[in-house]
């Protein structure tokens, strides 16, 4: 009867429902109820609904939101009680269930640690030069660079070095301009009567950069704290010196820093200055890591005239740098639109500065540690996909370690039924179980974050190749402290939120009549769905290291087109010296053969240079050079495909060419190319040789036209082949032992250093190699976690399926059924997960594959293969649990009720 | 003991809860307030003062029956109780006396219509 009465509208019911206070419910929906059945007749009923809905909404009113105190109302001191109890119970049940509470502890303390160490190091990063005041006014001007007509544009953290003196006079946007350029350079603290104190120069890899040419503008936009000098005057004339405090104790010991003002300095072994300034040390991370400004007027007073150029417009250093701070209220585009037309101005045809194009442009001081479009000689860069990577990772570590605890948890929830009936029967509401059932994901958890600051520091040092040197953790931090106590809150609340929901929903009659829960088979889709994403992210993680590992070893094994093997790179002062030096390492036994060149086919650096060719038309390309004299072929066992190989010259008279610059100018077959003249530098050369292609940067992009030439005033360099056949690595030292013997007789005061140039190579892949340990030490934690996961279900469930497999042992299924029994389910949901992985992976992997010009393909076999694994893996950790439970004896595992 | 205060509005919804006499709940105050005083009272509004008049303890109510057209739901019945009577009675004497107190031809004289 009542089914047929028109409805009100069941949002409006809803809402009444959830704001209503309990007790005056049934009175206000009833008399609601029935106004509604009278404007229906009166109205119709849908304008009956519509003043029912406002009818509700009038209801929101302090009488009827106030719920009735409770009658039985807790005081402080049962709350206390209850708590201590919850924590007793907690602490009994970790105890009690120990397989899968050591389960959840490994799981959450590593995905704790991670997190941990993760954020040490993201946050380190992205704490760089965030301190300044103004940061956010602070720009780098950079720009877009075109050396000549037919180079590409390429994007530039430097500029040319008259820029900053005409900056200031032309334009109005910024407050200050500063400009400073990098020096490379010992330092001599003459010590009077004493010895001097000699401080080598920086090691360019490994040291941050120390000392610059400062105009008195640097202090202006960077601001320190001054501890001795005048900061307006420090700075002004030439030959003066402002160090930094460390700095200064380290030149002159414990002396009053007063004192220390005035003493001499020397740089370069002939520029001398005088101490003007000392600064404080910033305590915070910067880039900006130097500790000696010498006065920029030093250059005009010195010999630095000759290297640094303030009047020059066309061309650019890495060490010059400038800095400006807009005006206030300014904008950067402002900013940008004056920058634009003052580059108008000053580039452009007829202008001065020839071919060369330069438009200037700013980069914000926040951008300077992650853009490593714009190179510069100071600044460290932090790669930023990396870094994100990384939290990706610790997040998805974290969440697997959590979805261990649900899974775990509500597995075991029916045993817990009882318990929770018991309670509610003795007038437990359910946020007092929730709150009980959080306390033992409390407990838990903080074991796991204790565990984890613990290993937080062996962690970082057992990483320590992939941190950034400075990372630093210290118990006590402020910062520490507070981001480990947000993350344990984040897994208290993943971990143990929904199982606290699920266990506290249990109907008392229903829990303490033992019949289990009607919403069990919902529950259990759930549990499936969060093993299947566990499975898939470890799968990602396992295609991953599969795919990295195979590029790798492509690289490695990858044909360069010529021998890095015992070849060793020495760099010299490129002077007249370094030829005497090249005949006395010819001498030594063992060296095979020896070059003078510039560069190795394959460095970290590499040379662009014109070349134009005159036959039925004009051609011009943009060619790599490559300076050897002709030793440099055989050295490198380069293969000669057409002509020959380069005669012995004093000058540049013949070239060699590869393949694919042949082609380029439409030479082939290869041998088309001999005899032809090729402009390099306003002169023609003809080509003698055409050498097959070789890789002259990494296999990050392709193979260029490459021009091999003999310029005698740049092959300084010296390329040494050792005979190394037979012989075993420690043969190899007293050989190094002889070439250094004659670099010493020819540079008595300088260092020896080479590098194997196979050493060189496998630099250029560094980050490739620190991302295949990442990924393998992921996927390592990743399957360690899932797996725990899912020994601890599977546990569980053989436990429970005791009487089932009895039973169906007393009616003759054999071992092997009932272990592919208690194995089918595992496996069916490691099957979903991999279709699920596969596309994400291969999507990613293409991504990270697309980095490289060269690279491998992706093949299906991979996912096969990472398939097979992960279900081995899961095979094995379930196996041991559905043998042992397949071979129980049937009678004891029927013989209690 | 502090005499109560009691608004317009409680006032006038006690009088009704008396007119209706057994049958006084949400609905039925309601709709004899649309009808007596020809002024729309929302149901909430009545709500808000029975609640409050119960507060005071001039109303006393328990649950009586269920209809079809309630959804199965229960109304709650409300009756005056003696201090709710004692306060309507002072009101009303206060008012007579105001009224007797008024000299012949102060009030301006208004038109009957009846």
């Amino acid at each position: 009867m009542s089914a047929k009465l028109p409805h009100p509208p069941r949002w409006a019911d809803w809402l009444l429902e959830s704001f209503c206070a309990p007790h005056l419910l049934e009175e206000i929906q009833g008399d609601l109820y029935e106004r509604f059945q009278r404007q229906v007749n009166l109205f119709g009923v849908r304008s009956a609904r519509q003043q029912y809905a406002w009818a509700v909404l009038s209801f929101v009113k302090p009488f009827a939101l106030k719920r009735r105190p409770n009658p039985y109302p807790t005081t402080i001191s049962t709350r206390l009680a209850m708590i201590s109890n919850y924590f007793k119970i907690a602490w009994r049940n970790i105890l009690r269930n120990k397989i899968s509470s050591l389960i959840n502890l490994t799981g959450l303390t590593l995905g704790i640690s991670a997190c941990l160490v993760i954020g040490v190091i993201t946050s380190f990063e992205l704490s760089y030069d965030t301190f300044h005041p103004d940061a956010d006014r602070i720009y780098r001007v950079v720009g877009t660079v075109k050396f000549n007509n037919t180079a590409n544009e390429e994007p530039i953290g430097f500029i040319p070095r008259a820029i900053p003196a005409a900056l200031r006079s032309e334009t109005r946007g910024f407050e200050i301009v500063a400009s400073f350029h990098n020096l490379e350079s010992g330092v001599i603290i003459p010590g009077g009567k004493q010895e001097d104190k000699v401080f080598k120069g920086r090691d360019m890899d490994q040291e941050p950069a120390r000392i610059v040419l400062a105009d008195p503008q640097y202090f202006e936009v960077f601001s320190y704290t001054w501890l001795a000098g005048n900061p307006k005057t420090a700075l002004n004339t030439p030959n003066q010196v402002v160090l930094s405090e460390k700095q200064a104790r380290l030149y002159f010991g414990n002396l009053p820093l007063a004192k220390i003002l005035g003493k001499e300095v020397v740089y370069r072994d002939s520029i001398r200055t005088a101490v003007s300034g000392i600064v404080k040390d910033w305590v915070q991370n910067s880039d900006f890591t130097f500790t000696d400004f010498i006065s920029l007027a030093t250059i005009g007073a010195s010999a630095l005239k000759r290297e640094i150029n303030l009047n020059e417009w066309n061309d650019i250093w890495s060490a010059s740098q400038t800095f400006v701070k807009l005006n206030k209220g300014s904008t950067e585009d402002k900013a940008l639109a004056e920058l634009a037309a003052f580059g108008k101005r000053h580039f452009g045809p007829d202008r001065g500065t020839g071919e060369f194009r330069f438009a200037p442009g700013l980069q914000p001081l926040s951008d300077l540690h992650f853009n490593a479009a714009y190179m510069d000689n100071f600044s460290r860069k932090a790669h930023l996909p990396t870094l994100y990577g990384l939290i990706g990772i610790a997040v998805f570590i974290l969440l697997i370690a959590a979805i261990n605890f649900i899974n775990l948890s509500t597995a075991q929830s029916v045993r817990r039924s009882r318990e929770v009936g018991v309670r509610k029967a003795l007038g437990s509401n359910r946020s007092n179980l929730i709150g009980q059932f959080m306390s033992e994901t409390l407990i838990l958890t903080i074991g796991s974050m204790l565990i984890a600051m613990l290993l937080a520091k062996p962690i970082l040092f057992a990483f320590r190749s992939f941190i950034p040197a400075g990372v630093n953790f210290s118990f006590f931090n402020l910062n520490i402290l507070g981001s480990i106590l947000s993350i344990g809150s984040i897994t208290v609340f993943l971990a143990g939120f929904y199982p606290a929901l699920v266990l506290s929903a249990f109907r008392p009659a229903v829990a303490l009549k033992g019949s289990g829960n009607n919403r069990r088979q919902q529950r259990g889709y759930l549990r499936k769905g969060l093993i299947v994403f566990q499975f898939a992210v470890s799968l990602l993680f396992i295609i991953s290291t599969l795919i990295v590992g195979r590029q790798l070893s492509f690289i490695r094994n990858k044909d360069l087109g010529f021998s890095a093997d015992a070849v060793i790179s020495i760099n010299t002062l490129h002077d007249e010296k370094s030829t005497v030096l090249a005949q006395k390492i010819k001498q030594v036994a063992a060296v095979e053969r020896v070059a003078m060149e510039w560069c190795a086919p394959l460095n970290d650096r590499y040379m662009l240079n014109k070349l134009i060719y005159k036959g039925d038309e004009i051609k011009e390309l943009e060619a790599s050079i490559k300076i050897g004299d002709e030793n440099y072929l055989p050295l490198y066992q380069l293969q000669l495909v057409a002509g020959r190989n380069m005669r012995q010259s004093d000058t540049l008279s013949e070239l060699v060419v590869n393949e694919s610059l042949a082609k380029s100018f439409g030479f082939s077959p290869a041998d088309q190319a001999l005899g032809k003249l090729l402009n390099l530098n306003g002169r023609n050369y003809p080509i003698v040789g055409v050498v097959k292609n070789f890789h002259e940067t990494s296999l990050h992009a392709s193979i260029k036209p490459t021009v091999i030439a003999y310029l005698d005033f740049m092959a300084k360099d010296i390329a040494v082949k050792l005979n190394t056949k037979g012989k075993q690595m420690r043969d190899v030292e007293p050989i190094l032992a002889d070439i250094k013997k004659a670099w010493t007789a020819v540079y008595p005061d300088e260092v020896f250093n080479y590098s194997f140039l196979d050493d060189v190579i496998q630099k250029l892949y560094s980050r490739e190699q620190k991302t295949a340990q990442l990924v393998n030490t992921a996927s390592a934690i990743a399957i360690l976690i899932s797996c725990l996961g899912l020994l601890g279900l599977a546990t569980f469930t053989a436990e429970q399926r005791t009487k089932e497999i009895g039973v169906r042992k007393v009616l003759g299924a054999s071992i092997t059924s009932i272990i592919a029994l208690l194995s089918k389910d595992f496996i069916l949901l490691i099957l979903i997960s991999i279709v699920v992985a596969s596309p994400i992976a291969w999507w990613g992997m293409k991504q990270w594959l697309n980095n490289f010009a060269y690279h491998v393909a992706i093949e299906w076999w991979v996912f096969l293969l990472a398939g097979v694994m992960a279900i081995s893996i899961a095979l094995l950790t379930v196996s041991f649990q559905s043998i042992k439970a397949a071979m129980k004896n049937p009678a004891e595992s029927l013989k209690s009720e | 003991m502090r005499r109560t205060y009691l608004g317009e509005f409680e006032e006038i919804v006690l009088l009704t809860v008396a007119v209706l006499g057994e049958g006084a709940y949400g609905v039925s105050i309601t709709n004899e307030l649309d009808e007596q005083s020809g002024r729309s009272v929302s149901l909430s509004a009545v709500h808000a003062a029975l609640h409050r008049l119960e507060e005071k303890g001039m109303l006393s109510s328990y649950l009586g029956d269920a209809t079809a057209e309630r959804g199965g739901r229960r109304k709650r019945l409300f009756s005056v109780t003696t201090q709710g009577s004692q306060i309507l009675h002072e009101i009303r004497s206060v008012r007579e006396r105001l009224w007797n107190a008024i000299p012949p031809n102060s009030l301006p004289s208004i038109a009957f219509d009846l």
